[in-house]
């Protein structure tokens, strides 16, 4: 029998060590390449300086890695660390909602991957994260939780009964990358090559000569920018390529399981039971092309690491696509297309109210750019397009314990979640509100931070019926 | 009433007014005390002409505000405000301008405290502050006795199970 106290994989000290080099490469590139002939004391001080750091960096790698040491029990996880605060942490298996796990570059060299377990709640102490594991680790971990470990089946019996729903294609991500708009991600990495470089040489001068010379031969410019749209095309395929590529959407009877990326491999998994919600996403540039974006709320959600929208299933699916995957997995979470606009005068309450953008905006340039003053104009007309747009697609539709609403102006968002799920509502209405006979309705979902659903301009008979039926929910 | 919807009926204390003054005149005071030293230093070490407008247009804000909040609001809010508890829900209203009607059921609640700042104290009054897993809801100033009641209440109905939470375990 294997002890029950483990420590994490040897290789975290590696790791360590690597991130170490990677947040510290700058300086090492100051102090190593650009100083390189330099023998100013205040160079030759830094180098001996960073050598101390990476000395004691590996050595507190090391006592971390040493006094770090987990262990499973028949129905908890207890996790030990600190090398001189120690704490202690347990958690029951049955409070453990999502897992996740991460295998960065770094992890795939040395066969290992990353675990983090979320809890319900917030704050510090919420997620419980296994650095640096093996793979097999990892799954003695899951099936602990999972609740079927025995000795024997160690080679756990993985992807059994999973149906697989989904499997990104190069179309797809071509077409991701577009929607995305990832290929204007060319402009940040230019100009911060151009002031990392411009710190250390005078290109100031020779890029400005250079830049006036091409305003003379406009020409150039054009033959410049043809290369540089490919260049950029291809960037953002590739970024694209490394956050969506090899997606896949899985699930089986309890879990969903999301599997992404060509870098950076990232799972997910949920338990079924758990989603509070489901978001669907649409921008205006995403409903032109009829792609949507499906995100799945659950208590234990994670925040959105560098724009990793983790609980997302695939952000640019076609619409119909969508719906059908979301279906078979969650048969609970009908998405009902057509639903019941508000009444007209909805949308002379919605213009009426201030237009504090306009405002803002009018007082800004009265003080900064009079000249520019024309710019409010447009900012007031996009507001007002805005505000059309959002009563257009505002919808609301309650069936059975099942509700549904969608609001929001170029980009809209429909939420769909249960009567059981909703943790309290409130229904408000201001003076302006009672003049056209609507109120206001909120609900709260658990989610991380808590998410709450508004909806304005709901006539006034629905927000009580919408009352009633909360109201009446333990009865029924 | 706007909506025909069943309205708590409890009421809070009519205290509430005067503890409610007394907290938001002290407030504006010590905000307008701020803005006072401040525009005193703007003078004196001469900062940017700027600094002494907003300053002054701020301390505007403050007076009205202070208006509103000591002469206005308190009565207003208090007329307002009604809270009833049951087995199953924790319901609330208030407002005037803007109504407010939150319905918060037993099952979500996860604690129940009571607190008693300085000037609640010369009334005898509590405020009952209800908590579920993500927010929480303050019922301002009930009289000691009551308070002590609706916390026992409410402590006694939240013990029921979150039907959630039970389901949960089982799939797990």
């Amino acid at each position: 029998m294997t002890p029950t106290v483990k420590r994490y994989h040897p290789a975290m000290i590696a790791l360590d060590f690597v991130s170490f080099i990677k947040g510290w490469s700058s300086v090492f590139l100051i102090l190593f390449i650009f100083k390189a002939s330099s023998s100013s004391s205040l160079v030759i001080g830094g180098r001996y300086l960073f050598f101390m750091g990476m000395f004691f960096s590996i050595v507190w790698s090391f006592f971390k890695w040493y006094f770090h040491q987990y262990e499973i029990t028949a129905d908890t996880l207890i996790l030990r660390e600190g090398v001189f605060v120690k704490e202690q942490r347990s958690v029951p298996f049955e409070r453990i909602h999502n897992q996740k796990s991460n295998t960065t570059f770094v992890h795939r060299w040395f066969g290992l991957t990353s675990l983090t377990l979320e809890t319900g709640t917030s704050g510090e102490n919420a997620s419980f994260r296994f650095p640096v594991i093996t793979e097999e680790e990892k799954r003695r971990i899951l099936s602990h939780l999972e609740g079927n470990y025995t000795e024997e089946n160690n080679q756990l019996e993985e992807p059994s009964g999973r149906t697989i729903h989904f499997r990104s294609t190069k179309k797809d991500l071509i077409k991701a990358s577009f929607t995305s708009l990832s290929f204007f991600a060319i402009f940040p990495i230019v100009s911060a090559i151009y002031f990392n470089l411009a710190d250390y040489f005078e290109i100031e001068k020779t890029a400005k000569t250079a830049l006036d010379y091409l305003f003379i031969h406009w020409w150039m410019l054009l033959v410049l920018l043809i290369p540089t749209l490919a260049l950029s095309c291809v960037i953002g395929f590739i970024k694209t390529y490394i956050k969506y590529g090899n997606y896949v959407i899985s699930d089986d009877k309890e879990r969903i399981y999301i599997e992404k990326g060509a870098g950076n491999f990232i799972s997910f998994s949920i338990p079924k039971h758990r989603v509070q919600a489901v978001v669907v996403k649409q921008s205006l540039l995403k409903r032109m092309l009829g792609l949507v974006s499906i995100k799945l709320i659950s208590a234990g959600s994670f925040e959105e690491e560098k724009n990793q929208e983790t609980s997302s299933l695939y952000p640019f699916m076609p619409k119909q696509e969508a719906y059908r995957i979301l279906q078979t997995m969650l048969p609970h979470y009908q998405i009902v297309e057509q639903m019941e606009r508000f009444p007209i005068r909805v949308l002379w309450l919605k213009l009426l109210h201030p237009y504090y953008l306009t405002i803002a905006a009018i007082i800004v340039l009265l003080i900064f750019k009079k000249e520019w003053l024309w710019l409010a104009a447009l900012v007031f007309a996009l507001s007002i397009a805005e505000r059309i747009c959002d009563y257009w697609f505002t919808g609301y539709i309650r069936y059975g314990h099942t509700i549904q609403i969608r609001n929001g102006g170029f980009t809209n968002k429909t939420f769909v979640t249960h009567l059981e799920r909703i943790q309290q509502i409130t229904v408000q209405h201001s003076w302006l509100e009672r003049k056209f006979g609507v109120a206001t309705i909120l609900f709260s979902n658990k989610a991380k931070p808590l998410h709450v659903s508004k909806l304005y301009g709901v006539s006034k008979e629905e927000a009580v019926s919408f009352y009633n039926w909360y109201h009446q929910k333990s009865a029924s | 009433m706007y909506l025909s919807i069943e309205e708590p009926t409890e009421k809070i204390s009519s205290n509430a007014v005067s503890v409610w003054r007394i907290s938001n005149t002290l407030g504006h005071l010590s905000a307008l005390i701020i803005a006072a030293i401040l525009l005193v230093c703007s003078r004196q070490f001469g900062w940017y002409v700027w600094i002494g407008t907003v300053l002054y247009g701020l301390s505007g804000i403050i007076l009205l505000s202070a208006i509103y909040s000591i002469a206005i609001e308190p009565v207003y809010l208090q007329r307002t405000w009604r809270y009833q508890i049951d087995e199953e829900f924790v319901q609330l209203k208030h407002g005037r301008w803007r109504e407010k009607h939150t319905l918060i059921p037993m099952e979500k609640v996860e604690y129940v405290r009571s607190e008693q700042g300085p000037f609640m104290r010369r009334y005898n009054l509590y405020s009952i502050e209800v908590g579920t897993t993500t927010t929480s809801h303050v019922i301002p100033a009930i009289p000691s006795e009551e308070a002590k009641k609706v916390k026992a209440q409410i402590a006694v109905y939240a013990k029921i199970k979150d039907k959630d939470f039970v389901e949960g375990e089982k799939g797990a």
